[in-house]
């Protein structure tokens, strides 16, 4: 995942439930609450976008907002194109995968293509 | 003034109080421009009718389950220019594709005659939707509407693509590359599988690469782990593309 490798890049230590559980301000990502916030409205709570879009532009400005609003969009992309084209990692990398799949319940997905 | 599919873009993203970046008006333009044009496999029409259904998709506030016909419960209107058989798969495609397997697949392709070329023009519809409604939405933006159909007829230009190891798809191997492929493969020493997954479409390769620089990070740029356009950091973009992927339970 690229978060890890642009986390240990920098020498930054990187609790991955950060992506699938609560976030919590840290030294790796900042302004991580608010960055979750305005993913998970984006996907469970449409009412909740307003708010959680202010609240960004508040911690960062309205040119962050954008651009995080953008990579949601990317990856409204790239999910389907993995999941529609039934993509699958090579092998070696799944290896190299394993520890944080299991550990993050990644595995348990339908779309675990292992 | 006549309207144009770039004018709607532009429209909607000037008239937001936000300041969009130039590449990105530019990114979602192009995209737009290409929605309801004859593709290389389906017609203006069928592309249109197959954004219709992942719009509507989209805009579900009470979805069909995946395993159910979105056609049959009256969700999506019928289309003359697609079987509901294709409606109910771009629907699934669009709003449930973290459900889909090898079986649903190979069912799909037989219930539906798509080829995989077709279906992968199918995914470069859904994801041209997808992203521009997607940001608008999310970013406070007004929706831009959907441009008119454009006579003529698709390309139907093959590519040298073969089975895949990692992909249900046929896809063209950086070796086979052509000269529709070049500006996507030439200089790379490897490509990723989930960029190499539209590559039997050079033009589906051109929405995503061009949506991809704007959207995200410019693929040139990808080796970069500290790149950023002074925004939002690497791992600020990695960690919202992490979340979004874990909700939408994308294992890849």
């Amino acid at each position: 995942m690229m978060l890890r490798a642009s986390s240990s890049a920098n020498d930054l230590e990187l609790d991955l439930s950060l992506v699938r559980g609560e976030a919590n301000e840290n030294e790796a990502v900042q302004h991580a609450p608010a960055l979750a916030a305005l993913v998970d409205a984006s996907i469970n709570d449409l009412d909740a976008l307003p708010a959680a879009r202010s609240a960004l532009v508040e911690a960062t400005d309205a040119a962050t907002m954008l651009d995080a609003s953008a990579v949601v969009a990317n990856f409204e992309m790239m999910t389907r194109i993995a999941d529609g084209t039934g993509t699958r990692h090579p092998s070696d990398r799944l290896d190299s995968m394993s520890d944080m799949n299991t550990s993050m319940g990644l595995d348990q997905f339908i779309s675990a293509r292992v | 003034m006549t309207e144009t599919p770039t004018s709607i873009i532009q429209a909607c993203h000037q008239a937001s109080d936000l300041e969009v970046r130039p590449d990105l008006t530019a990114a979602h333009a192009h995209v737009w421009e290409k929605l309801a044009a004859p593709g290389t496999w389906w017609n203006g029409d069928e592309r249109l009718a197959i954004a219709e259904v992942v719009r509507a998709a989209l805009d579900d506030a009470d979805p069909t389950p995946p395993w159910e016909s979105a056609s049959s419960s009256g969700r999506i209107p019928k289309n003359p220019f697609i079987a509901s058989e294709l409606q109910d798969a771009v629907y699934r495609l669009a709003r449930h594709a973290g459900t889909l397997t090898e079986d649903w697949y190979l069912t799909m392709r037989d219930a539906t005659g798509v080829t995989p070329q077709q279906w992968v023009e199918v995914i470069e519809v859904a994801i041209s939707v997808a992203s521009v409604l997607r940001f608008a939405q999310v970013a406070g933006i007004e929706q831009p509407k959907f441009p008119v159909a454009l006579g003529g007829e698709p390309s139907r230009q093959d590519q040298p693509s073969k089975p895949a190891k990692h992909h249900w798809v046929p896809v063209v191997h950086l070796e086979d590359m052509t000269p529709e492929l070049e500006p996507f493969y030439e200089g790379l020493p490897a490509l990723a599988p989930v960029i190499r997954a539209l590559s039997s479409v050079p033009a589906a390769m051109d929405t995503l690469t061009t949506l991809g620089n704007a959207q995200y990070i410019p693929m040139r740029e990808m080796v970069d782990l500290n790149w950023s356009r002074g925004t939002l950091s690497r791992r600020q973009i990695e960690f919202v593309a992490g979340r979004l992927s874990a909700l939408r339970e994308c294992f890849y």
